[in-house]
């Protein structure tokens, strides 16, 4: 089929507000009489709140509202999180919320209470953590969901026995920020018994049911809005904001404004799940792979939050990426004192690519192949793993399963492989040595598998008013991404108008229906799927209408550039509007939900990147001076803004790779680099060139072909960068980032420094 | 720790895009609190209120700074010219069009900043190296990491230096 939308690069939705400060955020918005919160946090990393003297506080003239532990609601946001706690789990935990006529004033108000704490020990290591005797962060301990995942396709053990040659690794990926932008901000405003409440949100929807529960309240009284969001990737929310500031405005009986600070978004925003991942691959001589196994500890710091997703998604790679019989995962989750992690962009995915993939590199140098080679031989092909189903029939293929038997709707893995390596010139010589002899080069690559696509069940409406405008109605938030976009060019390509033609309305819970969170780069699939039946039903609508105008059967009509027209007899047309204006209602209307993926195939995206560095050996210094970035995400529906995606996924791991860590201090707890410069991410002087592959291939099941794409480009940097570091100085690094400290002292000794700091062996 | 003495006030005139606005100011307060909170001029972000993001990036007599980094005192009576100044009746300035034309942005939140470093660099240097555009931006960052893309958005007009505004 041939389109005419889908595959043109339509202006990103928003962006032209974006460019002339109209574009509101948050923290930009206000109301009449509106007063400003500030949030009390935990100078302890683990302490019990005896009492809080707030007295000279809220006398203080400008003080209007104040929430504490002891006053909330007993509602929950999440199993572990109350509204406040008396418990304060992590330096930067919330203690109590004050709201004032100014942002002085409150910020002197909190400098007014006194809160007596209790201190108790504390532990920052998900390892100790689990130990029997230490301190129980949660009442059910520190083994965070009650059970470790354990998962095994197979038989691993008797796959290791068998294997002429077994290769053991392990690998440490540190916590880090997304360090969105935008730090989160929400404005809350009360008329009687209903809540509106604007927010920095990935999921307005799933925001108003966790408020209502926490709240107390219906959700039929609460009305969440989200603005436009400055950054999402996954971290926005989880956390408390919303709860308190709309009980500093129910108390206040004014509207409230609560703004993080940088540090806060660092300290108390989401972080990326550090982890420690041990890998075993079971090899023969001919180049086989016996058995995959892979043992993650995750630390999820002082609450839960996204944490078995993250897990689950760590252990994809080991399950799924190479063809192998016998594969095992187990991952465990721990809480400690430390922040707390949730989402970040591609979750647990960078962490196990890191670990498995470098593991590969080892494997093929082990057996003397070309770490290309060997993952051409052992990529898991599009007929899926071996094994037999076992899933009922009629029911729809986890994205991410574990069984075998199963094939893939499509697996461009071999051709992001072929592909990428032709545009890098991989096998052939470096781009030669530099000048200076202590510079050394060196290339690697990596590949990748994601779930994506499928995810939760979705839900669009399309309209056609009167005047032939259509109008695109989803519940679903817009994280910067570019959703909006690539939504409504599905819905013209459908309805055979221009995508400028379309409104879209979305991220409003009064407006829209029902959405899950814009997360694990499923918009564009579960939602695309929802549109494009809706989109489906509308035309059958405006077809039928334009039956009596145009005097032939609907199934000889069709839309194409805005009018409805006879196929055999283009002539023969009339506008949308025309045939519009004829109708009885107000608008037309077609509702889609749906449960989205297959019940015959996995639904998953690839990619393979390869990359050249320079280390310079006097200053520790790894620079990256080539990337490409291969990808099977199906069919591409706006190719400008899905290279935006890819490049600035791989920039944004470059962080992970080489430069970010978020520090806890060992004595006391506290966070030691919240802020830009001393957790250091891209900047625009740091990125490299990079060309970006799509194999642009449709997928049978994706909506117009299309599936996951956002996260996918972030799995394999951080392993693609480690191996070509490898290649140029002969040092395998198991640990993240590889700043020049961590280089330089590998180099002076290279058993030691390369490991994680609780491996260093002292 | 916040203090806890009498709140000093001035009156100052502050001029913002092309206008002359007479305020009272608190002497604490920053560019950047004064443009966003007392004139409701949004389009200068707070990423950071420390120096260290470029999203509150305005032009001060034609030169990018970050408005979080001055007291509103020290502007007083310069010519400061936000992204809400940047185009007129609804004709965009053509630094915000050829982002608009190559994606030089993705959440928006980083934008007006790179817009305006990016117009301050071109009124110096019409036509400069991706190295100049480069070291003209560091001081912004982007965590979408549309770096590739505000490059492009900026490599274009050196291709054609932009006129001078009259």
């Amino acid at each position: 089929m041939a389109m005419t939308t889908v595959g043109t690069s339509a202006v990103r939705r928003g962006l032209r507000e974006k460019l002339t400060g109209e574009a509101d955020y948050s923290a930009d918005l206000k109301l009449p009489g509106m007063l400003h919160g500030c949030i009390l946090r935990s100078p302890h990393p683990h302490a019990e709140i005896q009492s809080i003297d707030y007295s000279q506080a809220t006398a203080l003239p400008g003080v209007h509202a104040i929430v504490t532990p002891f006053d909330v609601p007993p509602g929950r946001l999440a199993p572990d999180m109350a509204v406040l706690d008396t418990r304060v789990r992590f330096v930067g935990d919330e203690v109590l919320a004050i709201a004032a006529d100014d942002p002085d004033v409150a910020r002197r108000a909190l400098d007014l209470v006194r809160v007596e704490y209790q201190p108790l020990p504390f532990v920052l290591d998900p390892e100790q953590a689990l130990k029997l005797g230490c301190v129980a962060i949660h009442p059910q301990g520190n083994l965070a969901n009650g059970q470790a995942l354990s998962l095994e396709r197979g038989d691993v053990e008797k796959g290791l026995a068998d294997a002429e040659l077994v290769i053991e690794g392990e690998s440490w990926i540190p916590t880090h920020s997304a360090a969105p932008l935008e730090p989160r901000a929400a404005l809350a405003a009360w008329e009687g018994d209903f809540l509106t409440i604007w927010k920095s949100s990935r999921g307005v929807h799933v925001d108003r049911s966790a408020l209502a529960a926490a709240l107390g309240v219906p959700e039929a009284n609460i009305r969440v809005v989200g603005p436009y969001l400055g950054g999402g990737f996954g971290n926005k929310d989880e956390s408390r904001l919303g709860a308190l500031t709309a009980l500093l405005a129910h108390r206040a009986k004014r509207p409230v404004r609560v703004e993080y600070s940088r540090e806060d978004e660092f300290v108390a925003g989401r972080v990326r799940h550090a982890a420690r991942i041990k890998t075993r691959v079971g090899l023969t001589r001919s180049g086989s792979i016996t058995a995959i196994d892979t043992a993650a500890v995750l630390d999820t710091g002082a609450y839960l939050a996204s944490g078995p997703g993250v897990a689950r998604r760590a252990g994809q790679g080991g399950l799924y990426l190479y063809e192998c019989a016998n594969v095992r995962y187990t991952a465990t989750l721990a809480y400690t004192n430390r922040p707390v992690a949730g989402s970040y962009r591609a979750l647990g995915a960078p962490q196990g690519h890191f670990a498995l993939e470098t593991l590969m590199d080892r494997a093929a140098e082990a057996l003397g192949m070309d770490p290309l080679e060997f993952r051409l031989k052992n990529r898991v092909k599009p007929e899926g793993q071996p094994g037999r189903r076992e899933s009922p029939a009629d029911q729809i293929i986890d994205s991410q399963p574990l069984e075998g038997g199963i094939p893939f709707s499509s697996n461009g893995l071999e051709e992001c492989l072929r592909r990428g390596s032709d545009a890098f010139g991989w096998g052939s010589p470096d781009s030669g040595p530099p000048p200076d002899p202590a510079k050394k080069r060196g290339r690697g690559m990596s590949m990748m598998i994601y779930r994506g696509g499928p995810g939760s069940d979705s839900s669009a409406e399309v309209r056609a008013d009167r005047s032939g405008r259509i109008t695109l109605i989803t519940g679903l938030m817009d994280v910067g991404e570019g959703a909006t976009t690539v939504l409504a060019q599905m819905a013209a390509e459908v309805l055979g108008v221009d995508c400028q033609d379309i409104d879209v309305v979305n991220g409003d819970t009064e407006t829209t229906p029902h959405a899950p969170i814009t997360a694990g780069s499923a918009a564009t699939f579960s939602t695309g799927t929802a549109v494009v039946q809706a989109a489906s039903d509308l035309r059958r609508q405006i077809l039928q209408l334009g039956v009596i105008g145009l005097e032939a059967p609907a199934e000889r009509l069709e839309i194409r550039e805005g009018f409805v027209s006879v196929k055999d007899d283009p002539s023969r047309r009339i506008s949308l509007a025309q045939v519009t204006r004829r109708m009885e209602p107000e608008y037309l209307s077609a509702k889609s939900t749906i449960t989205p993926g297959s019940v015959d195939y996995i639904v998953n995206s690839f990619g393979a990147h390869f990359v050249e560095v320079e280390v310079d050996t006097d200053t520790g210094r790894v620079r990256v001076v080539d990337y490409v970035a291969a990808h099977d995400s199906g069919r591409i529906i706006n190719p400008r803004a899905a290279l935006g995606q890819v490049e600035g996924g791989v920039f944004q791991m470059l962080g992970l790779a080489l430069t970010e860590e978020l520090v806890t201090d060992g004595p006391t707890g506290v966070t030691l680099n919240g802020s830009y410069l001393e957790h250091k991410s891209p900047t625009i002087q740091d990125v490299p060139e990079i060309r970006v592959i799509f194999t642009d291939v449709a997928d049978p099941i994706g909506p117009l072909g299309a599936k996951a794409l956002g996260e996918v480009p972030c799995a394999g940097v951080a392993a693609a960068i480690a191996n070509a570091v490898f290649d140029a100085v002969g040092i395998r690094f198991q640990a993240l980032p590889l700043t020049p400290d961590r280089v330089l002292a590998a180099l002076a000794s290279p058993t030691d420094a390369s490991r994680g700091p609780n491996a260093a062996g002292g | 720790m916040a203090s806890t003495g009498p709140i000093s006030e001035s009156e100052i005139d502050l001029v913002v895009n092309g206008r002359t606005c007479q305020l009272a100011v608190r002497h604490h307060w920053t560019l950047l609190d004064v443009l966003r909170e007392e004139l409701d001029l949004t389009g200068a972000k707070k990423g950071c209120d420390r120096g260290e993001c470029g999203a509150c990036t305005v032009l001060l007599d034609g030169a990018p700074v970050y408005s979080c980094q001055l007291l509103v005192m020290q502007v007083a009576g310069r010519q400061v010219r936000t992204i809400e100044g940047l185009s007129s009746n609804g004709v965009l300035d053509p630094v915000q069009q050829s982002f608009l034309d190559h994606d030089g942005g993705q959440c928006g939140y980083c934008t007006p900043g790179f817009v305006l470093a990016a117009k301050g660099l071109l009124e110096t240097n019409p036509n400069p190296t991706d190295d100049e555009i480069r070291r003209a931006l560091s001081g912004n960052l982007c965590r979408c990491n549309a770096y590739a893309r505000i490059i492009e958005s900026v490599r274009v007009l050196a291709l054609e230096p932009i006129q001078p505004e009259a």
